[in-house]
């Protein structure tokens, strides 16, 4: 069947496929971890979920309680006629919680933690221990408490401060999704889209301001887009994408990196036995800066704070986009403020990036895990990290949705 | 793909099962797509693969497990992980039983001709149409699939159902140099019947359409959505309202509005499963018929759609709109139809001195669920409207409008209607012209 449908192909591709090189290896690649999750029992983890939802139970005025726990080990095995013969074990452990309050019928206000959907990385049970659910969950009460009275966010431009889980979508969908070297190319241009970030603009684009700097890093220890090698056999690998605000790289795959004479990025990636690979995000991670969160909010002045993602719509080309966030704060004189709700900030990609006017310090970096990136026909869905840092952006337009 | 020889599996399994109550349901699908751009092939695949289900009730609790062995002794071992998982679960006060349901009726929607459709054919179609596209020196990606699914649900109530449907998908996006683009998919269950070319060509002349793409103003106009726009609005609106969970929750826009307007006069909303161009599976995941069910009546809201778990706390019976098993967004319209006004497409625009023709919408996401809010980006085809008549290309914008509010615009629904594949459901849609769209320049 492979075979017709590779002559198949044929009818229409009469040109050979050139493809960046690529050593061959052996090796038993496991991803890091200490507990293996499916080594504990079932019993645990649905009482770890009771006692979470207890906590929220705690608050009369929550209605609206969810808690999950995901664990998964994928193992796989490459075999080529480069002369790999790679074995790779991989666990990603996941955990997060939701809590709102329904106003009335039509009208709720939900916060959650880590971030919106949880946080997955490349760890073992391990993870929930870093998360202290006990006194967040309190705070998000009565954050979502008062949010149920709060104020729209004001419709107008101003200085913002993102939190990282924030900077972490958005380094997803304006930074990742154009970077893909396929999509560039086209290969997506009848479902994902295209990219503005085109082939001819590599080395030249002043993509964001040259204090922000981005690598792709397969290699990272605990990111969910870590990779002992991708799915054609490229070892994990760090790749600068933008250095000093400049695009200078791409994700890419074999084929797509012979195009630009670049050996591949390593980001090839299939969700399964059952689907082609395509280019895909690993961990698309932020340099730090140099400023702690308070220093971030005194250097915005007045402005505006906001929180974990609540909606995100980018264009296909990815040039232009509008997030939503669970909750925002007033920046009084660099001290937060009153609360605002349904918070909105929009704008054009390339002008958003060179308007980061600082960057948080290595204290302040997490790589948030996104469990559910979409692309390809049939759809694929990959996991990725971000590695971020909360930062400052200045004069950017927000709004209420 | 599987037979219905799993059902005496499925039958030995709940024979032998601990559980009170025990469900296994099987979908398997043999999936072939050839994926193009840039004028060439670049993903041609097959895939035949299955999914089993198995939901075991100890009392009020309730364990699924999931996996894709379809042997015995899968199967078995998928019995024991759903019954540990029940066994160590909380009660669901909600849960009252398992449901029994008599054989549904055969499907209509099998087509070998479908199924058997070769990857040479796909490829001579899609080299077809590649010539087209280069003869008006357009460049073109997308997709031609062809699938064939099959169904078995059996429980320990005596429910057995198994059937198969086939079905084929095509997405065209043409691209002229200056990087305008146009779209075109199409949908069905008879590929025999596929006319790809009449397809393809609405993509090519959108792209080919003359004249340079014109900036608007941010405002409100009068739109023209084709129906592939209006599948983009119809699902999330579904989404938000249609299903008994919404309903019950109290969430759903309908609810405590049965019975009362909610859209224009002009808007009737079915879920329409044996509709002749739709076919649908005829039973859905807990084995229940499927039956039509009016959604929206001259624009007065009517029902939802429920599956057993619902139904009971709604005092209702189910509809037939179970999910997997393993789902946690209850029950959903699959097999949705707007019914066709009395206007053609074309009369549409004619009565229309200023607006904006819409292909499509992407990238639609909930920006206030509450209010029914969405934003995204108009794609693949916008065009403006002077003097009832399409004169030129515009650059897309930023959608940010309320579905509800825009199914009360509606001024005008046309006769044609086109079958929209999205995700796991089929639509069929008319063009619409809604007054009062709220659109950005991005």
């Amino acid at each position: 069947m492979a075979i017709d449908i590779a002559r198949a192909s044929n009818l229409v591709n009469k040109t050979p496929v050139d493809l960046a090189p690529v050593q061959a290896y052996e090796d038993n690649y496991k991803s890091n971890f200490k507990i293996d999750p499916f080594t504990i029992q079932l019993a645990q983890k649905l009482e770890y979920l009771a006692n979470l939802d207890r906590l929220m139970a705690q608050n009369s005025r929550i209605s609206v309680r969810n808690a999950g726990l995901d664990f998964r080990k994928t193992e796989s095995f490459f075999i080529s006629t480069v002369g790999s013969r790679i074995y790779q074990t991989i666990v990603h452990s996941g955990v997060g919680i939701g809590l709102g309050i329904s106003k009335s019928r039509r009208e709720r206000f939900v916060r959650s933690f880590p971030q919106n959907g949880g946080q997955y990385e490349s760890k073992g049970y391990e993870l929930l221990d870093e998360f202290d659910f006990a006194s967040a969950i309190p705070r998000l009460a009565e954050e979502a408490i008062a949010l149920s009275t709060a104020p729209d966010c004001p419709a107008v431009n101003a200085n913002v401060v993102l939190e990282s889980s924030v900077v972490g979508l958005v380094i997803h969908e304006l930074i990742g999704h154009p970077l893909e070297l396929d999509r560039v190319f086209g290969s997506e241009r009848n479902f994902s889209g295209t990219s503005f970030a085109t082939t001819d603009q590599l080395g030249k684009l002043q993509y964001a301001a040259p204090i922000v700097s981005l690598v792709s890093d397969t290699t990272h220890p605990y990111g969910l887009g870590s990779l002992g090698y991708d799915d054609e056999g490229v070892r994990a690998n760090k790749v600068d994408l933008i250095e000093n605000g400049v695009l200078t790289g791409y994700l890419s795959s074999r084929e797509t990196a012979a195009r630009i004479g670049r050996a591949s990025s390593g980001a090839m990636r299939a969700d399964g036995w059952g689907n082609m690979p395509l280019v895909r995000m690993t961990n698309t991670n932020l340099l730090p800066g140099d400023k702690t969160l308070d220093e971030l909010l005194a250097a915005a002045g007045d402005g505006i704070y906001m929180s974990t993602i609540s909606s995100w719509s980018p264009s296909d080309d990815r040039s232009s986009f509008e997030f939503g966030c669970e909750i925002a704060w007033e920046i009084k004189d660099g001290k937060l403020g009153q609360i605002y709700k349904n918070p909105t900030f929009s704008g054009r990609t390339v002008e958003f990036w060179n308007s980061v006017a600082a960057i948080g310090n290595d204290g302040t970096f997490r790589v948030w895990g996104t469990p559910n990136c979409g692309k390809g026909q049939p759809g694929q869905n990959a996991r990725t990290g971000q590695g971020t840092c909360p930062i400052l952006v200045t004069n950017i337009k927000v709004g209420r949705a | 793909m599987i037979t219905e020889k799993i059902l005496d599996i499925f039958k030995g399994a709940i024979k032998n099962s601990p559980a009170d109550q025990t469900e296994l349901v099987c979908e398997s699908e043999e999936f072939y797509l050839t994926r193009f751009a840039e004028n060439l092939i670049h993903q041609n695949m097959g895939r035949s693969d299955s999914t089993i289900w198995c939901r075991a009730i100890f009392g009020k609790k309730a364990g699924v497990a999931r996996s894709n062995d379809a042997t015995k002794e899968g199967v078995a071992e998928l019995l024991k992980i759903a019954g540990d998982v029940a066994r160590n679960g909380n009660d669901d006060p909600g849960f009252q039983s398992l449901i029994r349901s008599d054989k549904a009726q055969k499907s209509q929607g099998f087509y070998k001709t479908t199924f058997d459709y070769p990857a040479a054919s796909r490829a001579g179609d899609v080299a077809a149409i590649i010539d087209r596209a280069k003869a008006a020196s357009l460049t073109c990606a997308g997709t031609y699939q062809t699938s064939a699914t099959a169904l078995c649900v059996a429980n320990s109530l005596g429910t057995e159902q198994f059937d198969k449907t086939s079905e084929y998908r095509f997405s065209l996006t043409a691209v002229a140099p200056g990087g305008r683009s146009g779209w075109s998919q199409a949908a069905g269950r008879d590929i025999e019947q596929f006319d790809f070319l009449t397809a393809a060509q609405r993509a090519l002349d959108k792209a080919a359409y003359p004249g340079e793409a014109v900036q608007l103003q941010s405002g409100t106009y009068n739109v023209i959505l084709e129906p592939d726009a209006v599948a983009n609005f119809l699902l999330l609106t579904a989404f938000l309202g249609f299903g008994g969970k919404t309903l019950h929750q109290g969430r759903s826009f309908m609810s405590e509005k049965i019975g009362q307007a909610i859209m224009a006069s002009g808007i009737t909303i079915t879920e329409d499963p044996f509709h002749p161009a739709m076919q649908f599976m005829p039973f859905d995941y807990e084995g229940v018929s499927r039956r039509k069910i009016t959604l929206v009546e001259n624009g007065i809201a009517r029902e939802g759609v429920y599956d057993s778990y619902y139904a009971v706390l709604a005092g209702k019976t189910s509809t037939g709109n179970a999910l997997a098993p393993d789902n946690n967004y209850g029950p959903y319209p699959k097999a949705m139809v707007i019914a066709p006004g009395n206007s053609s497409a074309d009369e549409l625009i004619k009565s229309t001195p200023s607006g904006i023709y819409v292909t499509r919408f992407w990238y639609l996401n909930y920006i206030n669920p509450m209010k029914t809010m969405v934003t995204g980006y108009t794609r693949d085809g916008t065009f403006l409207i002077e003097d009832g008549k399409i004169t030129k290309p515009i650059v897309d914008m930023r959608v940010q409008q309320s579905m509800l509010e825009a199914f009360s615009n509606v001024e005008l629904v046309s006769s044609e209607q086109r079958l929209i594949p999205q995700y796991g459901t089929l639509m069929l849609v008319p063009f619409l012209k809604i007054n009062n769209f709220n659109l950005s320049a991005t």
